[in-house]
């Protein structure tokens, strides 16, 4: 039963699921890195980047009839996401935590958790409380789903070859962009710490102000991802999701970007090993369990480093 | 002074709040009992899932039921209303909604809830109220078994449906090894110990998985699938879902039949070639059904599947038990349950008679089993 190929088709399960988890928690570590903030709104982002996307596919005519070429469609569907989730995370910054900057900690942390239900409900509003499905599985007749690489039992479908990838892409972009750049430069200062980085010119609020669009944007390309391979969106998918990518950036070390990474891609494998091992009903009581045995052995996560004040 | 003003219209308002609450929440059981209204123009309660995973059927539910309020008030001179309550086949949801029927003293009876969880979930609640319901959908065979005097169905129980399904897979499709995966909600657990046990008793080898209801990755169940086995059962009540597994199972070419309980058994699974069971078979061709269906297609259209009719009936039933509850002008909840269980419809449109059993059971309710064409319709093969 438990050969090679049923092992390489699990790790290709959880890298597919990791990927969109270390996307999500991404956003989670970025954003805590600056701002000390949870930003709790975050898996609401994904859910409306998994709509926008939606809304591409269907102004394109659908995924049995569309006017484009399948490549060119979900590039539009990437994009699109990407900017308007980018967007989104821009304004809850503006509207719900600026203004709370310098408030006590617990402040933001509430109007996170406003800020999730008030776009969970405006979804629904919007949407109706209706699952909608991207329907991948017609565009090109199942291309996506019945190409790929067939190797005896083993079978690794192109939309998670381009799943991985993608989120491979994005992961080496944001590593050069933030160790390579200037405004990578002055985002790691303002993280380091936000006072001296002001004093030594930075723009502060610009840099938040990329950080929540990037952080955002990354949630809005995992919510595309997550309705091109599962197909069915919804109001309520960020709750989950965003849970999940948290854990991963905890798991990971939140703060840390290469921690988020790695810490997603270990729930996502943890998730799918915990399925296909184990238990396919207890599998969220063992990632949850994973969680509470690494903050016990390593309370910052797997890279997150420990704050050390000068006493 | 201003400041004590409003600190006292806020103490007022809350104080008003609580005391209605009260009021409402303490409200005897026999004055619900006992609640009459003005006969024959009264509402009849509908619970479905008219938004959420599964609105495709509760949708359909609704205009069938719509439909059989229309034609009943047309045929029998009645006014009875529809009061709809959106369940989104979520057990909490159906809880609010009962809550708020059952506080409507005018409202006597109702159609629904969709699901047996939800069944489940307002049981005691209509119990104590004494809320007759009669659902078009709800199989669970424990529902039926004396612990909620009020409900009714008009369809059959799962321990028929798992019976018929467990000998069909043994019989027709010479089932050797099945992985059944239940959905973890009432209906799906106790379909999938139902079918264990035909299956088990016939030296059938069986696999049990389980699957959270909202997730909508099943790769590494699908993985997980051996590839010497014959059929996956799903006893699931949400066909998207079903549709989800079977294309996951195509894109790693996993070749099991699939045989889907009747929550699958909608315009939402079309996976060809796929066997789906069904409470009720389609009932074009039926005995008595062609005007019926004539008029319902031209008021609602052609779209609808084997979940719509049974909803159309459990009104019928409701409306029939109403009327004649009102031949001494006024009626009561408890005179409507004592006559929903004398309701006989001998041609009922499900091409079965309607009746029921001490606990709300029809003793003539059976199961089919069709297989999905490639053109997505339903073929009749057991």
């Amino acid at each position: 039963m438990y050969t090679w190929d049923y092992f390489v088709q699990e790790l290709v399960n959880g890298l597919t699921l990791g990927s969109v988890y270390a996307l999500i928690a991404l956003g989670y570590s970025m954003v805590y890195g600056i701002l000390k903030l949870l930003n709790f709104a975050h898996g609401e982002v994904y859910m409306i980047g998994a709509f926008i996307g939606y809304g591409v596919l269907t102004v394109s005519g659908g995924a049995v009839d569309p006017m484009f070429p399948i490549w060119l469609l979900i590039s539009f569907m990437f994009i699109a996401a990407m900017i308007g989730s980018g967007l989104l995370g821009v304004v809850i910054e503006r509207f719900a935590y600026r203004p709370l900057r310098n408030a006590p900690r617990i402040a933001p942390l509430i109007s996170a958790l406003g800020v999730s239900f008030f776009l969970q409900n405006t979804a629904l509003l919007l949407f109706s409380a209706d699952f909608r499905s991207y329907d991948t599985f017609s565009l090109d007749n199942g291309t996506l789903f019945t190409h790929g690489i067939h190797f005896g039992p083993l079978n690794i479908s192109l939309i998670r070859i381009i799943v991985i990838v993608t989120t491979a892409a994005l992961m080496v972009g944001l590593a050069l962009f933030v160790s390579r750049t200037r405004l990578g430069k002055a985002m790691r200062a303002t993280a380091y710490d936000r006072e001296a980085a002001a004093m030594m010119g930075i723009d502060v609020d610009r840099v938040i102000v990329i950080t929540f669009f990037i952080g955002s944007a990354l949630a809005g390309a995992a919510g595309v991802m997550v309705g091109l391979v599962f197909q069915r969106v919804y109001h309520f998918m960020g709750f989950v999701a965003g849970l999940k990518g948290f854990t991963a950036a905890v798991v990971g070390g939140i703060g840390s970007i290469p921690g988020a990474m790695l810490g997603g891609i270990f729930i996502g494998l943890a998730e799918a090993f915990s399925q296909g091992y184990i238990s396919t009903r207890f599998y969220d009581l063992i990632v949850f369990g994973i969680l509470i045995v690494v903050l016990i052995v390593r309370p910052t996560g797997l890279l997150g480093k420990a704050d050390i004040k000068k006493v | 002074m201003k400041k004590a003003l409003v600190l006292t219209l806020i103490v007022a308002a809350v104080a008003a709040t609580g005391a209605s609450a009260v009021t409402k929440g303490s409200a005897p059981t026999a004055s619900a009992a006992g609640a009459a209204t003005t006969c024959t123009s009264g509402p009849i309660g509908f619970m479905g899932p008219i938004t959420g995973p599964v609105a495709f059927l509760g949708k359909e539910q609704l205009n069938w039921a719509k439909f059989s309020v229309e034609s009943f008030n047309k045929a029998n001179g009645t006014a009875f209303t529809l009061l709809q309550g959106d369940t989104q086949l979520n057990p909490k949801l159906a809880l609010t909604v009962g809550t708020k029927f059952t506080a409507n003293a005018s409202l006597l009876v109702t159609t629904g809830p969709a699901g047996s969880q939800e069944v489940i979930a307002v049981g005691p609640l209509f119990k104590r109220k004494t809320m007759p319901y009669i659902s078009a959908s709800a199989t669970n065979a424990t529902l039926t078994q004396g612990k909620y005097p009020t409900f009714s169905r008009v369809v059959g129980s799962d321990k028929a449906q798992g019976r018929s399904d467990g000998l069909f897979m043994v019989n027709k499709l010479k089932a050797k090894k099945v992985v059944i995966i239940d959905d973890q909600e009432a209906y799906s657990t106790g379909l999938a110990a139902s079918a264990t046990a035909v299956l088990k008793a016939n030296k059938v080898s069986v696999t049990r998985k389980s699957v959270n209801q909202k997730v909508t990755d099943f790769s590494s169940i699908v993985t997980s699938i051996s590839d010497d086995t014959n059929v996956v059962f799903l006893p699931w009540q949400v066909a998207a879902n079903g549709q989800l597994f079977a294309q996951q199972m195509q894109e790693q070419g996993k070749t099991a039949k699939i045989f889907g309980s009747d929550g699958l058994d909608s315009g939402d699974f079309t996976i060809k070639g796929a066997y789906v069971s069904s409470f009720a078979r389609d009932i074009h061709g039926l005995p008595g059904t062609a005007r019926v269906i004539a008029a319902y297609n031209k008021k609602y259209g052609t779209k609808w599947s084997t979940f719509g009719p049974p909803s159309y009936v459990s009104v019928q039933v409701a409306a029939t038990a109403y009327k004649a509850a009102c031949s001494d002008g006024k009626a009561t909840r408890g005179e409507l349950l004592k006559n929903i269980r004398a309701v006989k419809i001998p041609h009922s449109i499900l091409g079965i008679t309607i009746s029921f059993d001490k606990h709300g059971d029809v003793p003539a309710a059976k199961f089919y089993v069709s297989q999905i064409q490639a053109d997505g319709s339903h073929k009749l093969v057991g």
